[in-house]
């Protein structure tokens, strides 16, 4: 036995994974059922019973580049059906949290979208902005007659404000998902691919949702998750109809039927999509309660600020309609509060993953690990022999 | 009600219970032996070999069954268990209910009631791997020898085949279930275990497949006096059952079943490995494990010489997935070989679910102060001065700890009954 490898445990490591939500790690004992379990892994080098013992010795380096943590669609089979109530499906949400901090910077965003305390803050701030702006530009009290949002603040300060942040949110997305690329691609030794065909196919995955049919226990996530997916596409759609009407047709809001319908359609097939969605996600978390755990504070984050943007949204119109200038006008504030940081926090909060999990899911397709998948149904085990009590695998 | 009165009461017939009474008498005192089956020997009589020595059981317990046989100190009951205890440590006042036999002591053992007796149901002593009669023994090693009627199947005077059949007189329809009182002194509970239902663990496919079996049922498919003679082969077809899986942990070791470890799974798994190599040169088998646990010397040498067998593989990482291919009625089973580093998917004849041992004692009606921990077993400080818990009713213990156990606990008895006198 000389073959033997020096490991360095990273503590911090260790303990800002049990910070973050994965208090259980240490309970892990290595018998791999989640990773059979688990509908989602590869057959080779599966996960997650290999992040579990990585994270106990606190092997950090092992996770630079890993897409394994993002390929995770944390349907919680594992954590299901794990002996130990080690929930590996926290643990590798944990470390996503983790390589969140890695890649999108600056770190103390991630900080903040990450901790509890600051959870006031993280609204305030924004809040603060617009109400600066309002003033500014706008009225900040409640105009008098029809309910006109205009009036409140005007079309151009809001594009001011909100396209600037939205592209903040993605920019740094893209520049994480590079540095990500780059590690995924030195860790495992990939020089090139087919990046476009694997770009594609990607899409195609995303759109259809097809990880998310595997999901065992958990499966009514596919619906939800499929519906507050294209709820966002169609409200992106409604906004960018809008934008075009404002900017080049020069039509004002709000849009009168007729020539405003299409934004009405997308706006409000989309709030309505979103609400249902948002709801189904929330009422999964309970009904899987026992065996699943109701989730960390990341993920109620996220949750927490979509629904408070669907139902924001869609009450500003109601109210607006019933021209109840006394709610209207405060509702549509916590809209714009909401909508902002949804942008800001784009790649810092649990929404990151759509930035690193199509980078890793990409990255399947790209490195030619997927393809080797489907050939390697074995009948015959490998290394039976070889193996035997006592030997540690903690470093392989 | 009667009453009996005696030293020392011991509840349960299996090895730990057998060994308790048999040195307890042998010392001089009077013990009284109740077990709930209708016949001796518990969980060691449904064994093909005992690990490591690999010899049958009967060598242990036909000694035993003798010296209980020829002892004027035990008296035993079968399909007999205790309804209630009272009273303190030397003192006991036990109700015990034992269920009729509908056979008397008349008999020889002729086995006319079972050839005549129309009525078939599944053979819980095989684990329900075949069927036997309403009018039945075990197998002709047991102790009693006296055939039994099971009276929940058997149509009893509306049927009286076997009463015509029987030439001795010795089938009695009129016996009744009896309570009797029993005074002792110290009371023994060596009530053992019971496998676990491997139906609660939706992933291992066991009910799904008659080829996929538990370990305790394959004990009985490799004894010469099982359902097959001793031929391992498939209860779906009948077929050879040359490429066999062992799954370990089968409910052991999961807080979601049962969270300790049973103890003896993974040395039952390599011995029955044995006995599918012992059968057919051409055989495979894999045990897939988290760890193997064969703790002490003997054990551990007994694991390297199973290991050494090229056509045993020991694959470390657990079975989280078995079902049966519907088209050949193999069975297939998914584990990720941690070692290799990738999801295996392996294709037997036979899968053998190591599952572990759920204690019994739980299901007894004790006094108060018997203690249950949140496994099952008795708290062992919790029994005061006077009941004692051994084998399996107090921890998951092999034969041979078992009888260590069980003279210890003989020796706390006498002590109790002592200290009174």
């Amino acid at each position: 036995m000389v073959d033997a490898t020096l490991v360095k445990p990273d503590l911090d490591f260790v303990k800002g994974v049990i910070a973050a939500g994965g208090e259980s790690l240490k309970k892990c004992y290595q018998c791999a059922t989640c990773t059979v379990v688990c509908n989602v892994t590869p057959e080779e080098n599966p996960f997650p019973r290999k992040e579990m013992v990585w994270a106990q010795w606190g092997l950090k380096e092992k996770f630079q580049g890993n897409p394994d943590v993002w390929l995770c669609h944390q349907c919680n089979d594992c954590t299901a059906y794990c002996p130990r109530g080690a929930k590996p499906g926290e643990v590798l949400g944990a470390i996503r949290k983790q390589s969140i901090r890695e890649y999108s910077a600056p770190d103390f965003l991630v900080d903040l979208v990450n901790d509890k305390k600051f959870m006031a803050l993280l609204f305030i701030a924004p809040a603060i902005l617009l109400a600066v702006v309002i003033a500014a530009f706008g009225n900040f009290g409640i105009p008098g007659g029809e309910v006109v949002f205009t009036k409140f603040l005007p079309v151009l300060p809001i594009q001011l404000i909100f396209t600037p942040a939205l592209i903040f949110g993605i920019a740094v997305g893209v520049l994480g998902v590079k540095k990500f690329w780059v590690d995924m691609k030195r860790a495992n030794g990939v020089r090139t691919g087919d990046l476009k065909g694997s770009v594609i196919e990607t899409a195609k995955e995303v759109l259809a949702h097809k990880k998310f049919k595997s999901c065992g226990i958990n499966a009514d996530r596919y619906a939800s998750h499929l519906l507050v997916f294209y709820s966002f596409v169609a409200l992106g759609i409604a906004t960018l109809i809008g934008a075009l009407y404002i900017d080049i047709l020069h039509i004002e809001s709000p849009f009168s039927f007729g020539r405003g319908t299409l934004v009405k359609l997308f706006g409000n097939a989309g709030a309505i999509a979103l609400l249902v969605g948002v709801t189904m996600m929330i009422t999964n978390r309970f009904k899987h309660q026992e065996k699943l755990g109701l989730g960390s504070y990341f993920d109620w984050l996220l949750l927490c600020i979509i629904a408070t943007v669907a139902l924001s949204g869609f009450l500003a119109q109601l109210t607006r309609i019933a021209g109840a200038a006394a709610i209207a006008y405060p509702i549509y504030f916590i809209h714009l509060v909401f909508v902002l940081s949804l942008f800001i926090y784009l790649p810092f909060s649990k929404l990151a993953h759509m930035f690193y999990r199509g980078a890793a899911m990409c990255f399947m397709k790209y490195s030619g690990r997927e393809a080797q998948q489907a050939a390697a149904v074995s009948t015959t085990p490998g290394t039976g022999q070889s193996s035997g009590p006592g030997k540690e695998t903690g470093s392989e | 009600m009667s009453e009996q009165e005696t030293n020392i009461l011991v509840v349960g017939g299996g090895i730990s219970g057998l060994t308790t009474a048999v040195e307890a008498a042998e010392a001089g005192y009077n013990v009284v032996l109740i077990e709930k089956e209708p016949f001796l020997g518990g969980r060691v009589a449904r064994m093909n070999k005992y690990f490591p020595k690999l010899c049958p059981p009967a060598c242990g317990l036909e000694i035993n069954y003798r010296r209980i046989k020829f002892s004027d100190r035990i008296t035993f009951h079968t399909l007999a268990e205790v309804e209630k205890i009272t009273g303190q440590p030397g003192d006991y006042e036990v109700t015990v209910k034992a269920g009729a036999r509908y056979i008397n002591d008349k008999c020889t053992g002729c086995n006319a009631c079972t050839e005549v007796c129309p009525v078939e149901t599944p053979n819980d002593f095989n684990g329900g791997l075949d069927k036997r009669k309403a009018a039945y023994i075990y197998h002709q090693q047991v102790f009693p020898f006296q055939y039994v009627i099971d009276g929940s199947v058997c149509k009893k005077e509306a049927c009286a085949k076997c009463k015509e059949a029987c030439k001795y007189d010795a089938i009695d329809f009129t016996m009744k279930p009896e309570s009797f009182v029993v005074k002792t002194g110290a009371i023994v509970l060596a009530t053992g275990w019971k496998p676990y239902d491997a139906s609660k663990m939706d992933n291992l496919g066991f009910g799904t497949s008659k080829n996929i079996i538990s370990n305790v049922m394959m004990e009985r498919l490799a004894s010469q006096n099982g359902p097959t003679g001793g031929r391992i082969v498939r209860p779906s077809d009948g077929k050879e059952a040359k490429r066999v899986a062992f799954v370990q942990c089968a409910g052991s070791r999961d807080e979601n079943h049962l969270a300790f470890c049973s103890a003896v799974c993974c040395l039952a798994s390599l011995k029955q490995a044995t006995y599918v190599r012992e059968q057919y040169p051409d055989s495979k088998a894999y045990m897939f494990y988290i760890d193997i646990r064969t703790p002490g010397t003997s054990y551990e040498r007994f694991l390297n010489k199973v290991r050494e067998d090229e056509n045993i593989s020991l694959i470390k990482g657990k079975v989280a997935k078995v079902y049966e291919d519907p088209a050949t009625g193999d069975v297939i089973v998914e584990a990720e070989d941690i070692l290799a580093g990738k999801k295996i998917k392996v294709s037997v004849d036979l899968c053998v679910l190591a599952t572990g041992m759920q204690p019994t004692v739980s299901e007894m009606k004790l006094p108060p102060e018997v203690k249950i921990n949140e496994n099952g077993f008795v708290v062992a400080d919790s029994t005061r001065k006077g009941i004692y818990a051994v084998g399996c009713a107090k921890d998951p213990v092999d034969v041979s700890k078992s009888v260590q156990g069980a003279t210890g606990a003989a020796l706390k008895a006498i002590q109790t009954v002592g200290r009174k006198a």
